[in-house]
């Protein structure tokens, strides 16, 4: 499909939207003694983090969008910039043709969010007062507002349990009851941040084929953020990688990977790798293009992972084990695999992926 | 490209905000079973002290020497009348901050900020149900001093009384709406709301008659609205003055409510759009 940029309208669209978070240094019990070397007092107490920076994003009616990248990449910040619940420093941001400083409540009206999950909700009320409350302040009228709970409640499997407290469901349901929420006033645009964190494998089937549903029977413009890379790939139309506040690169899942098709990559799962087992492995590959160390949760049975593109796979694999062997590091496996959308992202951001970021 | 289930603002949505925000905080009280025991026997108890005290200090319930300064000699129904306007001081200026900051740690707040109804009528809401408390605690002692000491709670007296306290309530909304942005602020309000609430307590007479206080002191009091409050309903329900007599106090307090409320309103407002432009909206 060709579109036409200059006429298009787009559900979100941002441009060059920046925010800061200004946090107060600590100075210890006493440091309001201490003397204050710099003329400007507010600089001096302040550091300043740059959450978004001058971030682009258009995202179409009806589109499935994955927005990507470690914790602390800014993802959250952007869903709450899109959401009202921020007031961006710079830029524009027009959700659903409606500026969000501007015209605050359209903008509202026009948004479903999950942001956060099942703590989000008031767990000492039943489900259906839960979403009761959330249509009143969507200011829904009553008798539409019951109408489209039941039918909610009936989609999502929850009619059985409606009037049970939260309090007594699983995290599974809760987070049901939280998208139920967000689609309460049948917006058309849907902002999903991490819905499918912490659920087990079941639970998150089931949303996620809510989330293809909703985009491909309902024409519903859905932005996603997660750092499941696998979940991304599979739901997504377009994915955008964000790392440090900045959009690293955007397009569909199928042309981010060809980035690295040609490509060979091994993956190696080890466990208790040196800290400096990166640069030891990189002085035996130079031909590999990128060497990554992903850590793990050994407690939780994940070992780390190390990924190598590029290069040769087969002589790659025999020097790797060899090398590890000799280090008495435990490997868990080796994979020689088709490349996802974390061997990009890792391609694309580098030495700028943060550690402990990705999971 | 808006949505046809979003109604555009009228008194009907405006009113259910206010009603649902006020039938879920009720909900959350009653999912606390031991509110119902503390309703019914704690008023029975309050009475005791005072009852003890009257028979230690001036050898039972009547004093020649407060008869002298109120008109009255009674002092048990001058000092209900005193706690029950007062409960409302403490459940409304301590309630709503610690109410908003209980939504931010649930993760609820976002929420209700992200919604597009006019978070005035959410406040209103949570501040009737700090009210609810409040009034059923009231109702029990006052008919317990009617039972004990022939307090008049006939619907003559109660009507202006009843009205009087709505005054009231609105002069601490407006408070509570300063405090609550406090909260939102800064995530704690309860060391500002324990200091007003003893202001009121010592500059208003709550205990005693303001004529008790030092000239200096009663300048200050005439600025809160519960000295106003209590002023007039002691006198409507124990000297037996009839509501058009106190128009100077009434007019005074309806201008002390105004100035509070839109101290309230600009305060909340302003913080608001602080926290959302410092990120501290999610903070708890």
């Amino acid at each position: 499909m060709v579109y036409d940029k200059e006429s298009e309208v787009f559900s979100i669209q941002t441009i060059n939207l920046t925010k800061r978070f200004a946090k107060k240094k600590h100075r210890g019990v006493f440091g309001f003694l201490r003397k204050n070397q710099s003329k400007n007092k507010h600089e001096e107490n302040t550091d300043v983090t740059v959450a978004l920076d001058k971030v682009n994003i258009e995202i179409r009616p009806g589109e499935l969008f994955g927005l990507l990248g470690p914790n602390g990449s800014g993802k959250t910040t952007m869903i709450k910039c899109l959401s009202t619940i921020l007031i961006p420093d710079e830029g524009t941001v027009i959700v659903n043709g409606f500026d969000v400083q501007k015209e605050t409540s359209m903008v509202r009206a026009s948004l479903g969010m999950v942001v956060g999950g099942e703590r989000t909700l008031y767990w000492k009320l039943t489900a259906r007062d839960n979403l009761m409350y959330f249509a009143s302040l969507y200011k829904m009228q009553r008798r539409y507002a019951k109408k489209r709970v039941e039918e909610l409640l009936e989609t999502l499997q929850l009619s059985d349990r409606a009037d049970e407290r939260l309090e007594d469901y699983s995290t599974g349901m809760r987070q049901k009851v939280a998208i139920a929420r967000a689609l309460l006033h049948d917006p058309p645009i849907l902002l999903l941040d991490e819905p499918t964190l912490g659920l087990d494998p079941n639970f998150s089937r089931q949303i996620r084929s809510q989330i293809r549903e909703l985009s491909e029977k309902h024409g519903k413009t859905v932005l996603l953020t997660t750092h499941y890379m696998d979940e991304a790939d599979q739901l997504c139309d377009r994915v955008a990688f964000i790392n440090n506040g900045n959009i690293v690169a955007v397009d569909t899942p199928n042309r981010l990977k060809a980035m690295v098709k040609e490509r060979e990559i091994v993956e190696v799962a080890v466990y208790r790798p040196p800290a400096d087992i990166e640069s030891q492995i990189r002085s035996l590959l130079p031909d590999a293009e990128v060497i990554k160390l992903i850590p793990g949760d050994e407690d939780e049975g994940n070992p780390s992972r190390i990924k190598i593109i590029g290069g040769t796979a087969e002589e790659h694999m025999g020097t790797i084990i060899d090398a590890l062997r000799q280090k008495n590091i435990r490997i868990g496996s080796l994979n020689v695999g088709v490349p996802t959308l974390e061997d990009v992202f890792i391609k694309l951001t580098g030495a700028k992926l943060t550690e402990g970021g990705m999971q | 490209m808006t949505q046809s289930v979003y109604e555009q603002s009228s008194f009907r949505s405006n009113f259910f905000v206010v009603w649902d925000e006020l039938v879920k905080n009720m909900k959350f009280l009653m999912a606390y079973p031991i509110i119902f025991i503390f309703w019914a026997i704690f008023p029975i108890f309050w009475f005791i002290p005072f009852i003890l005290q009257g028979e230690a200090f001036v050898g039972g319930l009547q004093s020649a020497n407060f008869a002298q300064i109120t008109g009255s000699g009674e002092y048990i129904p001058f000092i209900v009348i005193g706690a029950v306007l007062n409960s409302y001081v403490n459940t409304l200026l301590y309630g709503m901050g610690e109410n908003i900051r209980r939504e931010a740690y649930q993760g609820t707040l976002d929420y209700v900020f992200a919604a597009p109804c006019n978070k005035a009528y959410v406040l209103i809401g949570k501040a009737l149900s700090e009210s609810v408390s409040s009034t059923i605690f009231a109702a029990s002692q006052l008919t317990i001093s009617a039972l004990l000491f022939g307090m008049n709670l006939t619907l003559g007296v109660m009507l202006p009384v009843f009205f009087i306290v709505i005054l009231l309530i609105l002069g601490l909304y407006g408070l509570s709406l300063v405090l609550a942005a406090f909260s939102l602020m800064y995530k704690q309000s309860h060391d500002v709301s324990e200091t007003i609430g003893y202001i009121f307590y010592i500059f208003s007479p709550v205990r005693y008659p303001i004529e008790s206080l030092p000239f200096w002191a009663q300048i200050i009091g005439k600025l809160i609205p519960l000295t106003y409050a209590l002023i007039i309903v002691r006198s409507i329900m124990l000297l037996g003055t009839s509501f058009s007599a106190m128009y100077w106090e009434i007019l005074a307090l309806i201008i002390i409510d105004a100035v509070l409320m839109l101290a309230g309103f600009y305060m909340f407002n302003w913080m608001e759009t602080k926290t959302k432009k410092s990120g501290a909206i999610s903070h708890y």
